[in-house]
């Protein structure tokens, strides 16, 4: 679907290790560690719970975040959603294909549906994220 | 296309045009070149009937309080009466202009100022400003008025603190005068809790912004605690008169501690919706905050004959209309109160009675997240019938020729149907929305696939919200060529 | 009048039923008690109505040569007929749609008037009023451009200056004296204050250069009929009073906000937008859309608090033009244009010097020979509301279709009158 060529090979550039260090935020945003930095979207809990998105407004690529601060909305028919940044550091590429294709954050949240790729200032900060068992915890508890 | 098709309910008023070019003549009149012309208008030319009918036809696939209840849960959908109509309408105040000077619009200053004396004396408030057009700026001004209030007193206040049962228009309020909103959450009996009032409230707390009796429809039960608290830290009390239609009578909001309030002149004041507007927010303060009101300001003259209008307050935060706000609302409003006078309390005391005898009879249906008695509304949870329920409910009542109630709000009730029936309803109009909504819970054990896809007795089914958004089609586009 | 149903029987039965004595006892005993209020003796619906005429009466009733951001445009007579309808007039806003597809699709053909004659590309469905609307727009670039002030040309309604000063106090905007970085937006109202025609597109380049947006607001939007939309010249944003179009003077009240922009703000854009979609059989309807930028949604991240619109007036909008459709819309303007500069001209010849500069609408700003309150006090005499006095000398006079040359010959000689 639609992403560019770019884009394409720098989601085959992520290697396999990382994909299995996949981290998570108690905010339901998922960040996979790269070579040259990170690659952050929602889960597919976080889209489920929102439902069918229509549209997403992504930060600029050169700005820096602060871990915690909003730098995306994501809006569904019926509620709207911050993503938040889940490190200190700089955006660097923007998925860019939700302008015109939102519904990819519902189809493949994991792989077409990433939001943004950021250079983090200290990669100690991937460390204090939830691990895949602690998240399916948190998703687990909030289901019951 | 032919004469038929275009007769076919739904088209647009665009759709029946009796020449389709908007070229326009730029010669005519001799205003060429004056200034730079237009040199397309593509309105449709239609004539007088076929724009009654198009209309006539819309109207009759809306739904009003007219049509049957409309139990919209703090929205206040009473009866209109239809006098007030005729009293707005009248030439004498329709046909007045805002700049005729006061000596010549006596009776319309007058209007105003009797509103706001009676709106002074239910709510206990010492000055009234009718400049807010609609609840929602009403408090957008409090919040001015409160901000230029601690910038006089050389006090920086940050915080505003909203139960999380609030409207979204009050932390949307707060941001739009670049306060931060602090939630605090309910408690089990549905009231702000407490404990989490004392840890939010502090010397940087502007205002508490309180609806009361709160969404879920009950009587703020710590009013007295949070009152003595908020006066502790300097704080101001403001509360959202959404649901006044809960006290006329009953309880004075200045009484109850509040320092500001705003009125929704046509929830509580009878003045009708229109299809979401006009409306009116006035806002009542206590007098030391008075001269912060917009200008100008209605006032009677020393004789006690004559009115005027005074924009000579040096500490006004300005004004928030063009003019001095929605003034045939104003009108609608104190004919509602006049017709009333005193024994306006029986609005109150009967919306009480209607809501709570109305939850009496569907309480066994669905559950009710907190069990106490209801003031002039309330809030039951569909959720044992699983996730959409709330939603697939209301759209079967409209099946049964009733409105639905409020869906999905207050956000802390899950599945929520948020139900207000007002005091203009009678018992047996009660009892058959309470039997329909029995029956629907019945069908949604026996039968849940015919909820999924209700309306079916409507003109047009459920609609895609999801298209609607994603593949925008916001106007009708003339045709190319 | 009572608008109660109950009988005394009900009453009895259904606290029978809730298992109360009184009404009383439904009130918690934290809630302090109001002694009865003191609103007098309640009115039968005769004496309401005689009450009501007899504040009317206290009016004067005059022929209206006055604008200044209400305009005194006939009424078609049919607007009254159809809003008066209950299925509009007590419906509220149309959360459920399949029961509002009437009022939806009002404001849908609404939004698409706005479009066509502002020359933009999406109108939202109405805001309360002409000023609001302005003090709205620049919310919205602020919101847009994260710049903190907004400059102002010259000829803005000063009552709308007043309510833009207010809101940006709240919002922490600045009101800046030139077009410098910081500066979000530039607002020119056309026509301004005084009248005059101007062209946006000097001014919406520059605001452009500046890497600004240009808000267009339209004081009469009848004139929108003749002049070239402000969409055309480079406006970002257009806002401006619907009033003109069928709606009551009302001592100012209630009027009608509406605000348009180009397609790349629409997600910011406040208030209700409907929007054309499908049914599951595929016929098409209306809906309210684009609803996460509302305040009830986003709470303490929405760009406005704004709640509902103006629905009616909108609806009374919407029939008005097309009532009137593209020549009559065209015939009123250019009446209201032919009359006010003949008037000008009556008024030249007595002494009465122009000082609206260049080319000018409906309305015109005079200096007056003698002071402007003793002219106005003549003309009110002689049943005519001459405009008003924006100083001692100073006279801003209006005309629409409704002002008859023989009422203009009066004025002229009146107002020349020692």
């Amino acid at each position: 679907m639609g992403l560019s060529a770019t884009e394409n090979s720098f989601l085959k550039k992520m290697p396999k290790s990382a994909l299995l260090a996949r981290r998570y935020t108690e905010e339901h945003e998922w960040v996979d560690a790269i070579d040259d930095g990170i690659i952050v979207g929602i889960t597919e809990f976080a889209q489920d719970q929102l439902g069918d998105v229509v549209s997403v407004e992504l930060p600029e690529v050169g700005v820096s975040y602060r871990h915690n601060d909003a730098m995306a909305i994501i809006d569904s028919v019926k509620t709207s959603t911050d993503v938040y940044s889940p490190v200190d550091g700089r955006v660097t590429h923007v998925n860019e294909n939700l302008l015109s294709q939102p519904e990819l954050i519902n189809k493949s949240p994991y792989q077409d549906g990433w939001i943004v790729k950021m250079v983090p200032e200290n990669r100690a900060q991937l460390d204090s994220m939830l691990t895949q068992d602690q998240y399916d915890e948190l998703v687990g508890s909030a289901e019951k | 296309m032919t004469a038929q098709d275009k007769a076919t309910p739904g088209n647009l008023i665009f759709d029946y045009d009796q020449a389709n070019t908007g070229h326009v003549h730029t010669d005519e009149d001799g205003i060429k070149d004056q200034f730079p012309e237009r040199d397309c208008l593509p309105l449709p030319n239609v004539s007088e009937m076929q724009v009654i009918r198009h209309y006539t036809e819309l109207s009759r696939k809306n739904y009003g309080i007219d049509t049957g209840i409309y139990p919209l849960g703090s929205c206040t959908m009473k009866y209109n009466p239809r006098v007030n109509e005729d009293m707005a309408r009248l030439p004498g105040f329709a046909g007045m202009h805002p700049h005729a000077p006061p000596s010549h619009a006596q009776g319309a200053l007058e209007v105003m100022w009797e509103l706001q004396e009676a709106l002074k004396e239910i709510t206990g408030m010492d000055a009234f400003s009718l400049q807010p057009a609609a609840g929602s700026q009403g408090e957008l001004l409090g919040v001015m008025i409160a901000k230029r209030y601690f910038a006089d007193m050389g006090e920086r206040r940050t915080r505003i603190i909203i139960p999380d049962s609030a409207h979204g228009t009050n932390p949307a309020t707060a941001a739009t005068c670049r306060f931060q909103t602090v939630t605090v959450r309910s408690d089990e009996r549905g009231n702000m809790d407490l404990d989490g009032f004392r840890q939010a409230i502090g010397d940087d707390v502007a205002v508490v912004m309180i609806t009361n009796p709160n969404t879920l429809g009950f009587y703020e039960e710590h009013l007295q605690e949070i009152t003595d608290l908020s006066r502790k830290h300097g704080t101001l009390l403001y509360c959202d008169g959404a649901n006044m239609n809960a006290m006329l009578g009953i309880s004075k909001p200045a009484e109850q501690g509040f320092d500001m309030m705003h009125l929704n002149l046509h929830k509580t004041f009878s003045t009708p919706h229109g299809g979401g507007g006009p409306g009116g927010g006035a806002l009542g303060v206590r007098s030391f905050l008075e001269e912060y009101l917009p200008v100008p300001r209605v006032v009677r003259n020393d004789s006690g004959h004559t009115f005027d209008l005074d924009y000579n307050h040096e500490k006004s935060v300005g004004r928030v209309h063009s003019f001095y706000g929605n003034f045939g609302i104003m009108l609608r409003a104190l004919a509602y109160i006049k017709s009333w006078g005193s024994d306006i309390v029986n609005v109150s005391e009967t919306a009480l009675l209607n809501a709570n005898y109305l939850l009496g009879l569907i309480r066994g249906s669905f559950d009710v997240p907190y069990d106490r008695r209801c003031a002039h509304e309330f809030v039951v949870s569909t959720r044992r019938f699983g996730e959409k329920s709330a939603l697939n409910i209301a759209k079967r009542m409209i099946d049964y020729g009733l409105h639905p109630p409020t869906v999905y709000f207050p956000l802390i009730v899950k599945e929520a149907l948020m139900i207000e029936p007002t005091e203009t309803e009678s018992k047996e109009t009660l009892d058959r929305l309470a039997g329909a909504l029995a029956y629907i819970a019945n069908e949604m054990n026996q039968n849940p696939d015919i909820l999924d896809g209700a309306p079916h007795t409507t003109a047009i089914g459920r609609l895609d919200e999801v298209m609607a958004a994603r593949r925008l089609d916001l106007r009708w586009r003339p045709p190319k060529g | 009048m009572n608008y109660i149903p109950h009988t005394r029987e009900h009453v009895s039965e259904m606290l029978t039923a809730i298992g109360c004595r009184t009404v009383d006892e439904l009130v918690p005993g934290q809630v302090p008690r109001a002694a009865r209020l003191d609103l007098g003796d309640p009115m039968s619906e005769m004496e309401v109505v005689s009450y009501i005429e007899s504040l009317a009466a206290k009016n004067a009733q005059t022929k209206c040569f006055a604008g200044g951001g209400s305009y005194d445009h006939y009424i078609p007579s049919a607007i009254g007929h159809i809003v008066l309808r209950g299925e509009f007039l007590t419906a509220y806003t149309p959360y459920q749609a399949e029961a509002s597809q009437g009022v939806l699709q009002a404001l849908y053909e609404y939004q698409s008037y706005i479009c066509l004659l502002t020359g933009m590309d999406v109108s939202n469905a109405s805001l309360y009023d002409g000023a609001s609307a302005l003090a709205e727009a620049v919310l919205l670039a602020h919101s847009y451009t994260k710049r903190r002030s907004v400059f102002v040309d010259g000829g803005l309604n000063p009552a709308y200056l007043q309510v833009l000063r207010t809101y940006c106090e709240g919002a922490d905007i600045f009101i800046s004296d030139a077009i410098n970085d910081d500066v979000a937006c530039v607002i020119q109202q056309t026509p301004a204050f005084d009248g005059s025609i101007k062209d946006p597109t000097h001014m919406a380049e520059k605001a452009h250069r500046n890497g600004s947006l240009f808000i267009s607001c339209i004081s009469d939007p009848t004139s929108l009929a003749i002049m070239r939309p402000p969409g055309e010249a480079g406006a970002d944003i257009v806002t401006g009073e619907g009033q003109s179009f069928g709606i009551p003077k009302s001592f100012g009240g209630p009027c009608l906000g509406f605000m348009a922009v180009r397609s790349a703000l629409t997600k910011k854009l406040p208030g209700r937008i409907v929007g054309a979609t499908q049914d599951g059989s595929g016929r098409r309807g209306f809906v309210l859309t684009l609803q996460a930028r509302e305040q009830f949604i986003r709470r303490e991240r929405a760009t406005s608090n704004i709640t509902t619109n103006q629905t009616l007036l909108a609806l009374s909008a919407t029939i008005y033009l097309a009532l009137l459709g593209r020549t009559g819309l065209r015939s009123v303007a250019h009446t209201s244009y032919r009359r006010a500069h003949r008037l000008q001209q009556m008024l030249h010849t007595r002494g009465f010097r122009t000082i609206t500069p260049g080319p000018f609408y409906n309305e015109f700003l005079v200096e007056t020979p003698r002071p402007a309150a003793d002219i106005l006090e003549r003309l009110q005499r002689c049943g005519i509301l001459g405009g008003i006095a924006v100083d001692d000398r100073r006279l801003l006079i209006c005309c629409t279709e409704k002002n008859t040359i023989p009422d203009m010959e009066t004025y002229a000689r009146e107002a020349s009158m020692q």
